[in-house]
């Protein structure tokens, strides 16, 4: 076990930021801490990296506990911080040279390490750079590079793609999976659930510091009653033919509005097909027609009775 | 070592910003230093003034005509008409500062030995007049004298004597016991010293505390596997480095400047005692990067406290010129106590044990201010450091 967490309590003054929240992380896994704005993701990594105090609860990692002078311990994690911590006046190769030097002593040892890492966040023509010259995008890379470059056991990343272009942020995914592929830990923290759902091999959704639910991807979904979702966008659906397709086999909900026909149908089944039949049968016009299996929002929509974006 | 080095990069870095300010500060001090010498001269070789008076002669005799020739060098004569009306408004409007009346029979009273008294009627409180008291006592406590002890002197052979005697105007010469004049040009760059040297470290440093106590990276050094202590002494010790160095460069560039007294005992001192105060200042820019968390405010502060604890500690102007109630304020500040320990030390002559124990007592009260300044502010960050 990399990381068992146990009964984790944190108050900021009147504000329960941690609620008794406990995982373990397995040595290998990608693991996906999701929740939306102010659940406590953010608190929940602090607390493991012992940089904030905790009112309860017990934290271990690679099976000793975790504390402020852990240093054997540290030696072995990369952090890649929500917040971007670089030096305005270090060249991001320079910057990347003082992190890796924080862990590692030996001097050529470390060009390779920082060279590797340039080479992984794809910061090749931008090495003399100060940080203030480079965008957003390019700063969260460095942000990572500097994270990762000393090869940790164990690397936390705590929303690293904010405000980053969908191309460098498919770049940064694929990335960490190659970093979970050469033997790396991932504790993964986000907002957005399709990124969880790409890379993340098991996952926790936590809302207002609470575990809502813990599992894969699939078994997270299979928690719900919700099955396969199918949208037919049509202008001329009669509440009689709406009716009809009620009574279909497994479906279990017909929503009509704003012109689009919503079919929600039971775990376990698929009926496409039957609704494609009923439709060409009845002869309606329709404009698109699209089916979506549950997502993770779904999941938390189910659960908590709210969605997870804004 | 890389938050050493990290310190020294930042420096680097931001280099050529301080260095305009060395450079600036020596400029202005160099200048301002001259200036001052310049003005200690001119005011050791004095001349008076000449004061403007109205002589009212009523006779004309060779005793008097004497005397106002002599009076002549210390004042110029006014013609007042002999009107009551229009000699008080001379006095009041200041045209003259005094009125000297030699009355009818003055000169045959006086060889007579005789007591006789001139009429003056001045401005009160005039220090001008003082000159011209001392002149008219001068002349007629010399004449007197002859008058006393030369029976049957003539008037002419009075004026005579009186004129050779007075001719000689004796030459002064002030050596106050210990005391020598040649460092005070040194002795004054180095207290204007102070206020560079202030300014530059607090610079300095803050510009290092600010990246060193930036929330997001502490948090993020925090996760490395060196230790805070470390991380601190580290810290601390690239600040010592900076207040050295720029401590080395504004007192070499200072001596290059003054070098003729380089083996002085006094600049000797005197360099020390600016090494002192920079450990001193180094403990206050520590402190002031502790309490205040931006560039603006940390410009803002180092102006009040910089100009603040310089002007009312005599760096600009001379301690004697302050006044005793401001400056039992300032002996608060190090400053002050750096102030006083380089103004004795441009006094002094001898270099002994009992000589030098003053300047000594100085610099340890400097050295105590620095040591608070440290404590309290590492006080702080111990309050602080843990985040709730
Ligand atoms: N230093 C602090 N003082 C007081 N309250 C805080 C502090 N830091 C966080 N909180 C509160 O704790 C709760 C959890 O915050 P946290 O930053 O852990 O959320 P998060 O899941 O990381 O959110 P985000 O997705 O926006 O990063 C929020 O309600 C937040 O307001
Ligand atoms: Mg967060």
């Amino acid at each position: 076990m990399v990381v068992k967490v146990k009964d984790l309590v944190k108050r900021y003054r009147d504000i329960l930021a941690l609620d008794h929240l406990s995982f373990s992380i397995n040595e290998g896994e990608v693991f996906g801490l999701l929740g939306p704005n102010g659940s406590g993701k953010t608190t929940a990594i602090n607390c493991i990296l012992s940089l904030l105090k905790y009112d309860r609860g017990e934290i271990w990692i690679f099976g000793q506990p975790m504390r402020p002078d852990a240093y054997d311990i540290k030696r072995n994690i990369g952090i890649v911080m929500q917040n971007i911590a670089v030096y305005n006046e270090l060249t991001a190769y320079q910057n990347i040279d003082y992190f890796c030097g924080l862990y590692v002593k030996d001097k050529n040892q470390r060009k390779k390490l920082v060279n590797e890492a340039i080479e992984f966040v794809g910061l090749g023509e931008f090495t003399k750079f100060y940080p203030r010259k480079l965008s957003g995008g390019l700063l969260r890379r460095l942000n990572i590079a500097c994270g990762i470059a000393h090869k940790p056991k164990l690397i936390i990343l705590d929303e690293p793609t904010v405000a980053v272009d969908p191309q460098s942020r498919n770049k940064i995914l694929e990335g960490i999976l190659e970093l979970n592929k050469q033997g790396a830990t991932i504790i993964y923290t986000s907002h957005y659930m399709d990124e969880v759902e790409q890379i993340c091999s098991r996952i926790l959704i936590i809302d207002k510091g609470r575990e809502i639910a813990t599992g894969t991807k699939d078994e997270l979904k299979a928690m719900i009653s919700l099955g396969e979702k199918i949208t037919v966008e049509s202008y001329s659906i009669t509440e009689k033919q709406i009716s009809a397709i009620k009574k279909l086999p497994g479906i279990t909900s017909v929503d009509y509005k704003n012109n689009a026909l919503i079919i929600k149908s039971g775990k376990g089944t698929n009926n496409l097909e039957t609704v494609l039949d009923f439709i060409r049968k009845e002869n309606i016009h329709f404009g698109r027609i699209y089916s979506e299996m549950p997502t993770l929002n779904d999941v938390f929509l189910e659960i908590t009775g709210k969605e997870l974006r804004d | 070592m890389q938050v050493f080095k990290l310190c020294i990069k930042v420096i680097n870095k931001n280099k050529y910003l301080l260095l305009v300010y060395v450079v600036i500060f020596l400029v202005i001090s160099f200048t301002l230093s001259l200036t001052a010498v310049r003005e200690m001269e001119t005011s050791t070789s004095f001349k008076p003034a000449k004061t403007e008076i109205a002589l009212i002669n009523e006779e004309n005799t060779p005793l008097i005509n004497g005397f106002r020739a002599e009076l002549a060098k210390v004042a110029t004569f006014v013609d007042i008409p002999d009107e009551t009306e229009a000699l008080q408004d001379a006095l009041y409007f200041r045209q003259v500062s005094c009125i000297i009346r030699i009355p009818q029979g003055f000169t045959e009273k006086f060889m007579n030995g005789e007591n006789v008294q001139l009429g003056k009627i001045s401005i009160p409180n005039s220090i001008r007049n003082v000159y011209i008291d001392l002149c008219i006592d001068k002349y007629f406590n010399t004449a007197r004298l002859y008058v006393q002890n030369m029976n049957g002197i003539t008037q002419q052979e009075l004026v005579q004597y009186l004129k050779k005697d007075l001719y000689d105007t004796t030459s002064v010469e002030m050596i106050a016991k210990g005391e020598k004049t040649s460092v005070t040009n040194l002795n004054y760059f180095f207290n204007l010293f102070a206020y560079p040297m202030l300014s530059i470290i607090i610079l300095g440093m803050s510009t290092l505390m600010l990246i060193f106590n930036d929330k997001d990276l502490k948090m993020r050094n925090s996760c490395s596997p060196i230790s805070s202590t470390n991380i601190s002494m580290q810290f601390v010790l690239g600040n010592l480095t900076f207040t050295f160095v720029s401590w080395l460069i504004m007192v070499l560039s200072c001596l290059l400047l003054n070098f003729k007294s380089i083996f002085d005992f006094n600049t000797v001192f005197l360099v020390i005692s600016s090494f002192v105060f920079a450990f001193c200042c180094s403990g206050i820019s520590f402190l002031i990067g502790n309490l205040v968390k931006s560039k603006d405010a940390i410009t803002a502060v180092n102006n009040v406290v910089t100009l603040g604890m310089c002007f009312i500690s005599g760096v600009f102007v001379p301690q004697e010129a302050i006044g005793s109630s401001v400056l039992k304020i300032a002996s608060f500040m190090p400053t002050y106590w750096y102030v006083k320990a380089n103004n004795t030390i441009a006094k002094l002559t001898r270099f002994t044990l009992d000589t030098v124990k003053p300047v000594l007592y100085d610099f340890l009260i400097i050295i105590a201010f620095g040591l608070a300044f440290f404590s309290v502010s590492l006080a702080i960050r111990k309050k602080y450091r843990s985040y709730t």
